[in-house]
């Protein structure tokens, strides 16, 4: 069994293949970010993205919607291969939600705008429609009040989850969030942790770099453990946080936790 | 369901309101040097104001040379049987402007004290000026000031008084606006101008009123402006707002071109040949282009869209080389449909599709095709006004319209040179930075006169270029690249997050620059974008150089060199500063405003 397949129940293991990354290598100038990492993230499964500063949790999972590119190996996305002669690079971000630590709300438009540009001009939605989805989403994150507000007017954690109903909007079948609570004051955290496990109870696709572990252990199928570039370890939430079986994957708990 | 009024933030309480007495004591005299300071300066101060007022009121200056020429001033020579085409213009821009401001809920207001500190204040000059101006002011005027002087401090004080709390009250600053423009209005019936104009290819003074072509008009404007300016908040209570914002904005994008059409138009259409040669033409290009674009349009095409659109360039650029030699005889209108259609043949994959998508395309191609041609036929036909001399567009109405139309057409340019310079294509880059460094390089009079005398050198022949247009041509290319390098500093400041965000939604390029980067990075240039509207519309005073008739010209040369006003030059130079200085000043304010909304809107 590869290292990307480890720690998968059999029942997972059938499943479809939603994100594959084969021997992916990426550098920065001379710096190798990414020395050939190997993840396979199963349909409707969580994978939690552990590591230190600098490993490449990041890079990892910006290159799977392309926003790095990767030099070596292959990244396929729910059956589409991530090449440079790829066509229709926006149609397959289309498919994949991506949430950022510093939320990336659109400033100039309102929330409902922010929600429904991307509908309305990639999927082509008729805007009413489009705004009674924002308007359900919003509900779904607990602030359809904030509708015509600008992203300036709210707090850090609503508008990070006005930047996940965003992603939502798009009906993604990928959702990927680096480090989502890492920029909000502690007693926001859990507002939008909330919201990331009711949309993993909902059966989403999720990748998720995070230091929140009280979440990873909650309801992460699997975590990974990168450094330097590297997978280490790949394992279920129990493995992890009772018995690693790398060194460095144990420092790294110590010190986290 | 997209209009819902976010609540405005708790309005600060406003500063406690002190007494004048206090006001000074607290800010002019806290102490012996503040003091002195204050007495210095007042000094210099009168000092300043009674020079100037000498040179209004000596005896050399004669001020019927500005109410005399003010027709000159204001439209050149323009015929007066053709004026209904400016009013015309004029009416269909405040109609525009009255019902921006109704779509937008532009309504800001004023405090009543901060009127009454105005009115105090300006009744408080008008004594002053009274009092100190020389002894050569007639004593008429002299009285005049004092009268205003008292009446206004009068005014200010009674306001104050009755009404309750006035630094709370407030009222519509467009209601005060109104009100000026009405008093305005009103000297114009009263107040006796006199008329220099044109007749039979002659110069002609009258002295005494102004007649009614005048008055009747602006009273007329001021009417429309109020009218569709009501009429438009009624309508934004019953109708979609955002729908007529959309038609505002698509108004302000045709507008102009249409108002130009209406001016500049030969009024004896030659219908014939515009229905047997223009018309069938158009369609040709607006069908047969939609056509062909339809069809390239398809994502399997791509590959074939490129290699026509790069022939169809070919083409285009044989076309002219064709001109320059003088090989085949081709309408410059159709030279123009080739390079646009070979420019949209090679867009064509970007706008790949399903059927919906590529009829939009065509359709977007047909409707512009159509515009395009109508706009150039009527302004390709050469003017036939009867006019005596021959610019026939001077004074105010050049500026205004040289300042506007380089602005109009100078934006989009700077908006792309600006996309071109930033862009990750090496050959865009080179080709801007090349363009926008070498204009900054050379004076503007340089490309004026480059673009006055030298290009029509270059044209091929048989085609002429009007001094008018030559001009417009070299401001826009000099304002573009200025336009270029501030909405330049603005693209910069859009943070990369941004761009992330809008390329993970699966925004296409041209969508994340259209909605994300440009409404953000317009939002930042603004200030400088008005700063340098405002120059150009003060650069325009150099068309005088290469022989065009604006205000500073008609004020420094035209009007001293009429037999009744020799040497009279200092009265117009004033009156032009001031016209210049109120519109300069309209639109610094302006931008100021639309600032603090903008800002109000997504307080951080
Ligand atoms: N655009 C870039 N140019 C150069 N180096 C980069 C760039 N982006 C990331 N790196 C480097 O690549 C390495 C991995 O970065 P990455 O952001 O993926 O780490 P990370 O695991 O997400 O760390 P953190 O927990 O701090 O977010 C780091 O050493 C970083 O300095
Ligand atoms: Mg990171």
């Amino acid at each position: 069994m590869s290292i990307a397949d480890q720690a998968l129940t059999e029942e997972m293991a059938s499943r479809r293949d939603m994100i594959v990354c084969r021997g992916v290598k990426k550098w920065f100038g001379d710096f190798q970010a990414l020395a050939g990492v190997d993840v396979t993230v199963k349909d409707r499964e969580v994978m939690v993205v552990l590591g230190p500063s600098g490993s490449g949790k990041s890079t990892l999972i910006r290159c799977i919607n392309r926003l790095e590119v990767h030099q070596e190996g292959e990244i396929v996305v729910d059956g589409v291969e991530m090449s440079n002669d790829m066509r229709n690079i926006e149609k397959i971000r289309s498919e994949v939600g991506m949430v950022f630590q510093q939320f990336n709300l659109f400033p100039h438009l309102t929330v409902l705008d922010n929600i429904t540009l991307a509908p309305i001009w990639v999927r082509k939605r008729a805007r009413v429609e489009a705004e009674a989805k924002a308007m359900e989403l919003l509900e779904r994150v607990g602030i359809p009040e904030q509708a015509n507000k600008f992203p300036g007017q709210l707090s850090g954690g609503q508008q990070q989850r006005v930047a996940i109903a965003r992603s939502l909007a798009m009906e993604p079948k990928i959702m990927l969030f680096d480090e989502p609570t890492s920029a909000l004051d502690p007693e926001m955290i859990s507002e939008v942790l909330d919201v990331m496990k009711d949309l993993a109870r909902g059966g989403m696709t999720m990748m998720v770099v995070t230091h929140e572990m009280g979440f990873a252990r909650e309801v992460a199928d699997r975590l990974v453990f990168m450094e330097s570039g590297d997978v280490v370890e790949v394992g279920t939430p129990e493995h992890f946080f009772t018995n690693p079986r790398e060194e460095r994957t144990k420092l790294f708990l110590s010190q986290i936790l | 369901m997209s209009e819902v009024t976010v609540p405005a933030a708790q309005r600060a309480p406003e500063a406690e309101s002190v007494s004048p007495g206090r006001w000074v004591r607290e800010n002019l005299f806290s102490s012996v040097s503040n003091a002195i300071q204050t007495m210095f300066f007042s000094l210099v101060l009168l000092g300043l104001l009674r020079w100037v007022l000498g040179q209004i009121f000596s005896e050399e200056a004669n001020w019927t040379s500005v109410a005399t020429n003010m027709r000159l001033l204001f439209t050149y020579n323009y015929p007066t049987e053709q004026f209904v085409r400016i009013w015309f213009a004029a009416g269909a821009l405040f109609l525009a402007v009255g019902a921006s401001f109704a779509a937008w809920n532009l309504n800001p207001m004023v405090t009543v004290r901060r009127v009454g500190v105005a009115l105090a204040g300006t009744g408080a000059v008008s004594l002053v000026v009274g009092l100190i101006a020389p002894d050569t002011t007639p004593s008429a005027v002299r009285t005049g000031f004092f009268v205003v002087g008292i009446g206004l401090v009068a005014l200010a004080l009674a306001v104050l008084k009755v009404v309750p709390e006035p630094h709370r009250r407030q009222i519509p600053f467009i209601g005060l606006l109104a009100g000026v423009a009405g008093v305005i209005c009103g000297v114009l019936w009263f107040f006796p101008f006199g008329d220099y104009g044109f007749a039979d290819g002659a110069p002609t003074a009258e002295s005494g009123t102004i007649d009614s072509s005048t008055s009747l008009p602006v009273t007329v404007m001021f009417l429309i402006m109020i009218g569709t300016y009501l009429a438009g908040r009624a309508l934004a209570r019953m109708i979609d707002l955002g729908w007529l914002r959309r038609t505002m904005i698509g108004w302000w994008v045709i507008g102009p071109a249409f108002i130009v059409f209406l001016v500049l138009r030969d009024p004896e259409f030659d219908w014939g040949y515009v229905l047997a040669v223009d018309v069938p033409m158009g369609a040709a290009f607006a069908l047969g282009g939609g056509a062909l674009l339809y069809l390239l349009a398809k994502p399997s095409r791509s590959e074939l869209a490129r290699v026509i659109g790069a022939l169809l360039v070919a083409l285009a650029l044989f076309h002219w080389v064709a001109a320059f030699f003088g090989w085949y005889p081709m309408l410059q209108k159709a030279r123009f449909s080739f390079a646009l259609i070979a420019v949209a043949a090679l867009l064509a994959p970007t706008f790949a599709g399903e059927r919906a998508a590529r009829l939009r395309f065509a359709g977007g191609w047909f409707g512009f095709m159509v515009l395009f041609h109508w706009l150039l036929t009527g302004i390709n036909t050469p003017s036939t006004l009867d006019i005596a001399a021959p610019p026939f567009l001077g004074g105010f109405v050049l500026t205004v319209s040289i300042a506007y139309y380089v602005m109009l057409a100078s934006f989009p340019l700077g908006v792309l040179l600006s996309l071109a310079r930033t862009s990750k294509m090496p050959i865009f880059r080179v080709l801007a930075t090349t363009y926008i460094e070498v204009v900054r390089g050379v004076p503007l009079i340089t490309v004026l006169f480059f673009f006055s005398i030298m290009l029509p050198l270059f044209l091929p022949g048989g085609m002429g270029i009007s001094d008018l247009a030559a001009v417009f041509a070299g401001y826009t290319v000099f304002s573009a690249a200025y336009m270029a390098e501030n909405i330049r500093g603005g693209l910069q400041s859009v943070r990369r997050g941004q761009y992330e965000a809008a390329d993970a939604l699966g925004l296409t390029t041209v969508q994340r620059t259209a909605f994300i980067v440009l409404p953000q990075a317009l939002r930042v240039s603004i200030p400088n974008l008005v700063g340098q509207a405002i120059a150009t519309f003060k650069e325009t005073s150099l068309i005088a150089i290469v022989g065009g008739f604006d205000l500073l010209r008609i004020a420094n040369s035209t009007i001293p060199n009429q037999p009744d006003f020799l040497g009279q030059k200092r009265p117009a130079l004033f009156f032009i500063s001031l016209v210049y200085f109120v519109v300069a000043y309209s639109m610094s304010r302006a931008s100021r405003n639309l600032e603090e909304r903008l800002q109000a809107g997504q307080a951080r």
